[in-house]
């Protein structure tokens, strides 16, 4: 199947000309910023969107044609949140470039250390997923480094680039009772046996040592800004002064309401730009993020109810509820063993609540807005980067298969170990 | 105690005692048979059986009719790799644990009884973990949420054990990182795969030891000689009835080596694997295991969790199948029932990776794992004669936008969606009063005598 | 702090010695009020003890020449309480913290000074099997709990070496006398099954595992016998069976003590002891409420533990406890008045429980809830006298049985009520001083079926 569409893209090539500058065309068109254009063809310069329409006035002079008939073109998913480049196989050490030492790491910059040749992007993007938010952190660090947005193709990390730093990731701590985890967050054990006494004080201790840190940041920043003479640099404290100035937004990983609303009261307070993570249980705090317009990025819905009193379906209800409130969504991995999956997160919840179109913008546009680059990606508009995939059904569905690929408007490969061993073994005798 | 016991829950929690042994017609609905295809029409239930499938159909006077307009019917799901519903899982101390069995520690009262239900999920197979090369017995359990632990065992199943290889029954026998040199010593043997086999091959060689005694002692008795019965061994018991063939092996394997060497055991000790478990490499060696006439149960898309993983593919169901090895899907399932709750989109996923039609995705959830437990003349597939185990979905159930709507096992209803949804605020209140008493009761009561300090 | 404990304990118990360095044989309770457990109750009547016997009771009795009285106005005589499951009179003989089956079990260390035991390969090492243990062996009139035991009106315990998968024989004691042979009234009532137990390394470390153990023990101990009996018929052609103590204290069981905190492992334990064909007695039972109608229906007595499940005050306050454990902790004490209702014999344990009045406390909250008064009674009297095989010798006062006495100066469930003495084989026995010295709780009952589910390797 998958080789048919390649026959199909090859035979449209009618010019030797960019390979980003193309015309797609007969394709049902979902621009998830509009409604769906049938018929419709899109016309691609230099990897840029320039027009999508029924009438398309194809440029001057010979253009690769991609022939879209029976199919379906979508704009490129978006993982927000997964390690992916910098974990290969989650057991073995030495493969898990993921949760440097330290409480405080502002300064990495996880982009660096993925790989490109990781048998995870092909495997992943052969879903749709054209871009991921690369997670450095997880586990008991505070503040884990930034996260990198990058597109699942590229020779090298740097080619693979989006942004750099997209945000800050980092953990707010939890009441950890030794073995009464509290799903999504990380928790810093040290309260084993100790009770509710013990998990308070490792928690306030904490706290307390984030408030603290960014109290130095910031005199880092007057002293900077008022250019105090003998100051010397410090990466920590450089890469702190965009987060201070409200430019980069911070993902902070939080489950539960009291967490939450320390959490937001602190970032508020701080003047921070936020973003939720891995939020399993907010409570009265829904409405106070729908309030305050603060996105939530959820993580599986597949995963087993918190308690044991809650319905069966409380994980796949969730972001039906937050969407609901007013609460912007955007769905993440945070893995890489299922990070292929990422659509089928989003569809869960749809049977429970969340309605169609905000579960297909919750994996393009919503990601696009919540990580800034909306004027550049998540949608099938005019001026926006060519990151399409090109189905033969609902890419959010789990028969569909996604035919072909454009990042920045060249042609992915859709070939990966997987499908390689397959066609490998399929054909042993 | 046990028919009192059934009495008492089934009043209490069956959805629809007092219609059991009533007709009750699913009407209008798609019928997915699975195994006769899919027709618009309707079931007869009686007697907690399938009475009769078809477009036009007889219904009595009388009878319980649910009208499954615009929705789906599949035959039950049969999860053929779980471990929920047990209060322990690994026998991990020794290499060998066959005389132990996850079926003497059923816990009938775990919500993942009730999760899997909600997810279409009617039998699931109960393994013993994979901690030794021999594990313990299995437990095969239809999801009667409410009934007690006995009555939830699949009555007419063959009993099964589990065997397991590669990394997880030789991880006790490898000291790993930078443990001490004295660490050593409290090492379990195996500590490689070589090692899994030799445990493996000894132990049959033990087990037919043993029924070479006991075959002698039987001889001596049948003469009238006085002789002294061997000691009964619960260890050896199991591998003497799976070498007589009446108990089924579960093994769980990922590499294509160990694969191999596990059939060919097989063959040297004339035993029969019914399914391998996991056989995440099982594409490579699909001719091998076919030929062997062995099942394979296996994830959808699972994959790079383990080195031993690294290999897997999502197209591991689809080459398997299509080279004639019978094939299901599971969800492995511990401590909470997550896969178990869609399952169905795990088999929808097969369409994808490697082109499954929906009857070839639908049986590896049904009449595939059905056969491989050896239990597909009572379930597995919807025709007249088999248990009543169904499922209404609001949907296409391959779709992951389709709801689980109704499920009945033996014609009888244990999940209903609508009730579920119904239940909550009941459930809230129920909570929010005991909270309020026990409130109540800690101010009225004075605490027991102060310990000393 | 040691120190200070230390030397309270050896005040108390120099005051709780008999006082008479020559007990009287011949003592009369006179004009008390009499709870006979057995019959009605005498508003106004005597006691008469003879050489450790009720030689006599009644409305109407001539106190005999001799006699030492005691008078009983104000007074109120019940029989000795019994403690249904125990370890009193074991000194360090309080339980070692139960380990749940499963991976996570970590093995109990062995007691200090001993060589760490060999880890088990298997059923034929028989781990933790102690079967030849007898509790008969270990009392001694020295444990410092039976002071506060007798305090609180107990004069007799069913005791139970409890270390190991097998922790050994109970015996039925007196919770005092002139040695330790003198104590035991019953040395053989029944062999403790534990469910975790330790003291052991290796094999079997999950619940199934001790199922499948205790499974191949009984049918080792079968095979033996029939070995023994086989050889004494033709000691020429059969094998001489090897003397094995462990197999001998299998054998000699008269009952098995299984635990069961809820129906799911009274199922369990009921299958099991059907299996290894023993005569079951059901211990723990904490929803005891949700257990009535089987033990009923299987005529299974049970030793009710009394320590009622109480809130974890460590916890999260904000995360809620599931309804299950909240209705657990809300119905617990309401446990013996649905046994009674439902016509369960049952005794009552210490088990768990510091101070042996919180036993009597805990029964007071359920007699708050419904729970007759006569019928806490019986549970810590006569039906723990029944159950043990003793129901003939104690448990009541009537002509005939040990004089085992506790006299009160009022209802015994009453907060206010003073045990005045308590009188064992006809000894007096005074209570210790206010503020007793505590002797050492065992583990807490856990609550049924919350055995932490493993996490398995795919």
């Amino acid at each position: 199947m998958m080789r048919l569409a390649w026959i199909a893209l090859a035979a449209g090539t009618l010019m030797a000309g960019q390979d980003n500058t193309f015309l797609l065309r007969n394709a049902t068109v979902y621009p998830v910023s509009g409604p769906k254009i049938e018929n419709a063809t899109i016309l691609v310069v230099d990897g840029k969107i320039v027009e999508v329409g029924v009438k398309v006035t194809p440029p001057k002079g010979k253009i690769k044609i991609v022939e879209g008939k029976g199919l379906q073109v979508y704009p490129g998913m978006i993982d927000s949140g997964s390690p992916i480049g910098l974990s290969e196989i989650s057991s073995v050490r030495e493969t898990n470039d993921v949760g440097e030492l330290g409480d405080f790491n502002p300064q990495l910059r996880s982009i660096i250390a993925v790989n490109p040749e990781s048998e995870h992007i092909p495997v992943v993007r052969a879903n749709g997923i054209t871009s991921v938010m690369v997670l450095p952190g997880g586990g008991n660090g505070l503040v884990y480094g930034q996260i990198s947005l990058m597109h699942l193709s590229g020779w090298t990390w740097e080619e693979m680039e989006i942004r750099r730093g997209a945000a800050l990731q980092m953990r707010w701590p939890t009441y950890s009772m030794g073995g009464r985890g509290g799903g999504g967050g990380g928790g810093r054990g040290g309260a084993a046996g100790g009770g509710m006494a013990e998990a308070k004080r490792v928690h306030d201790q904490q706290v307390k040592l984030i408030q603290e840190f960014f109290e130095q940041s910031r005199a880092y920043q007057l002293a900077k800004v008022a250019g105090t003479p003998g100051l010397k640099p410090e990466l920590k404290f450089e890469a702190m002064i965009p987060v201070l100035e409200g430019k980069l937004p911070v993902m902070i990983t939080v489950a539960r309401e009291r967490e939450i609303k320390e959490a937001v009261e602190w970032a508020t307070k701080e003047k921070l730009k936020v973003v939720l993570a891995g939020v399993r249980r907010p409570g009265k705090m829904t409405e106070e993020l729908a309030k305050r317009n603060i996105p939530v990025i959820l993580g599986s819905t597949f995963e087993v109810p918190l308690e044991d009193d809650d319905p069966y379906d409380e994980p796949f209800s969730l972001p039906g509820e937050l969407q609901k409130a007013g609460v912007k969504i955007a769905f993440a991995s945070f893995g890489v063993q299922f990070a292929r999956n990422l659509p089928y997160q989003a569809a869960q919840a749809v049977p429970f609540g969340l309605p169609y179109d905000e579960a297909l913008k919750s994996v393009t546009l919503n990601a696009a807005e919540i990580w800034g680059v909306a004027d550049q990606y998540g949608s099938i508009e005019k001026g926006k980067w060519a990151d399409l995939i090109v189905t033969d059904g609902d890419p959010l569905e789990v028969k569909t298969s996604v035919r072909m690929m454009f990042v920045k408007g060249e042609p992915v490969d859709l070939e990966s170990k997987h499908t390689r061993l397959y066609k490998k073994y399929l054909a042993r005798p | 105690m046990r028919i009192l016991l059934i009495g008492a829950w089934s009043a209490a929690f069956c959805l629809t005692a007092g219609f059991a042994q009533d007709v009750t017609v699913i009407q209008n609905a798609t019928i997915h048979t699975v195994t006769k295809g899919t027709m618009k029409g309707s079931i007869v239930i009686r007697d907690g059986k399938i009475a009769e499938v078809g477009e036009k159909v007889m219904t009595p006077s009388g009878a319980r009719v649910i009208d499954a307009a615009g929705k789906h019917v599949i035959p039950g799901i049969i999860d053929c790799h779980t471990h929920i519903a047990v209060d322990a899982i690994n026998e991990g101390s020794v290499s060998v644990s066959s005389m132990v069995g996850v079926g003497d520690v059923v816990n009938s009262e775990g919500k993942d009884i009730y999760r899997a239900l909600a997810g279409g999920v009617t039998t699931a197979n109960v393994l013993h973990g994979s901690a030794n090369a021999i594990g313990g017995k299995n437990v095969l359990l239809k999801m009667r949420w409410g009934k007690d632990a006995d009555a939830l065992v699949f009555q007419e199943a063959l009993p099964s054990i589990k065997f397991a290889l590669g990394e997880n029954p030789k991880r006790a026998g490898q000291a790993t990182g930078f443990q001490a040199p004295g660490a050593q010593q409290n090492l379990r043997y195996p500590g490689t795969r070589m090692g899994v086999e030799d445990v493996i091959r000894e132990a049959f060689l033990r087990a037919q030891e043993y029924q070479k005694e006991w075959k002698a002692y039987e001889a001596k008795k049948s003469k009238g000689e006085a002789a002294l019965p061997p000691r009964r061994d619960l260890q050896m018991e199991p591998l003497v009835e799976v070498l007589e063939g009446k108990r089924l092996v579960h093994a769980h394997c990922y590499r294509a080596d160990e694969i191999l060497m596990l059939l060919r055991v097989a063959e040297e000790f004339h035993f029969k694997i019914a399914t391998l478990q996991h056989v995440l490499e099982g594409y490579k060696l699909a001719k091998e295991i076919a030929a062997a006439g062995v099942g394979a149960s296996t994830f959808s898309d699972w994959w790079s969790y383990k080195v031993e993983a690294y290999d897997a593919i999502p197209y591991n169901a689809a080459i398997m199948h299509k080279k004639g090895v019978l094939v299901s899907l599971n969800s492995d399932d511990a401590g909470g029932a997550e896969l178990m709750r869609r399952l169905n989109t795990e088999a929808g996923k097969m369409m994808k990776y490697g082109g499954l039609t929906e009857d070839e995705a639908l049986a590896m959830i049904t009449i595939n794992p059905a056969k491989q437990l050896k239990i597909d003349q009572y379930v597995g597939s919807i025709e007249a004669g088999k248990q009543a185990d169904l499922v209404i979905y609001d949907k296409d159930p391959l779709s992951i936008y389709s709801k689980v709507e109704k499920v009945f096992i033996d014609g009888n209803q244990y999940f209903d969606r609508e009730k579920d949804l119904e239940e909550r605020p009941k459930q809230d209140a129920r909570k929010k009063g005991l909270l309020e008493k026990e409130k109540e009761t800690e101010k009225r009561n004075a605490p027991l005598s102060r310990r000393p300090s | 702090m040691l120190l200070k404990s230390l030397s309270l304990f050896v005040l108390a118990g120099a005051a709780f010695l008999p006082l008479q360095a020559e007990p009287p044989s011949l003592i009369a309770i006179q004009d008390a009020r009499i709870i006979t457990v057995s019959g009605a109750v005498l508003e106004k009547g005597t006691v008469v003890l003879r050489d450790g016997i009720i030689a006599d009771v009644g409305a109407a009795i001539t106190i005999p020449k001799g006699a030492w009285v005691v008078d009983g106005k104000g007074l109120t005589v019940y029989p000795g309480l019994i403690d249904g499951f125990s370890t009193w009179g074991i000194p360090d003989g309080a339980p070692v913290a139960a380990t749940p089956g499963g991976r996570a079990a970590a093995p109990v260390s062995a007691p200090a000074g001993t060589p760490a035991p060999a880890r088990s390969q298997g059923p034929a090492d028989r781990p933790g099997t102690n079967s030849w243990v007898t509790a008969a062996d270990l009392v001694k009139t020295s444990d410092r709990r039976l002071d506060a035991a007798r305090g609180a009106g107990f004069t007799s315990a069913a005791t139970f070496p409890r270390p190991g998968l097998v922790g050994g024989h109970g015996a039925l004691v007196n919770l005092a006398g002139e040695n330790a042979g003198r104590m035991v009234v019953e040395p053989g009532i029944g062999l403790l099954l534990s469910m975790g137990g330790g003291g052991y390394t290796g094999y079997p470390t999950s619940s199934m595992g001790m199922i499948s153990y205790y499974r191949q023990l009984w049918i080792d101990a079968g095979h033996y016998k029939l070995n023994k009996e086989m050889y004494a018929q033709s000691p020429a052609t059969i094998e001489r069976p090897g003397y094995d103590r462990a197999l001998e204290g299998v054998l000699a069981a008269k009952k098995v003590f299984l635990p069961a905190a809820g129906p799911m492992q009274l199922e369990r334990a009921l299958k099991l002891a059907a299996e290894l064909k023993a005569t079951p007695v059901i211990y723990g039972a904490v929803e005891g409420y949700r257990m009535a109608a089987t033990l009923k229906k299987t005529s299974t007595p049970v030793i009710l533990n009394v320590k009622w499940p109480v809130k974890d005050r460590e916890a999260d306050p904000e995360r809620v406890d599931s309804i299950r454990t909240l209705e657990l902790r809300d119905k617990a004490p309401e446990s013996p008045a649905a046994l009674v209702a439902a016509g369960v014999k049952f005794a009552v344990s210490s088990d768990g429980i510091d101070n042996p009045k919180d036993v009597i406390k805990a029964l007071k909250r359920s007699i708050d809830l419904g729970l007759k008064k006569e019928d806490a009674l019986r549970a810590l009297t006569l039906s723990a006298a029944e159950i043990h095989g003793v129901g003939a010798r104690l448990g009541s006062i009537d002509k005939g049985k040990i004089a085992n006495l506790v006299v009160t100066n009022g209802d015994l469930f009453d907060d206010k009520t003073k045990v005045q003495m308590v009188f064992i084989d006809g000894v007096k026995y005074l209570p210790p001083p206010e503020t007793p010295p505590t002797p050492r709780g065992g583990a807490a009952p856990t609550a049924p079926g919350n055995e932490t589910q493993e996490e398995v390797e795919h």
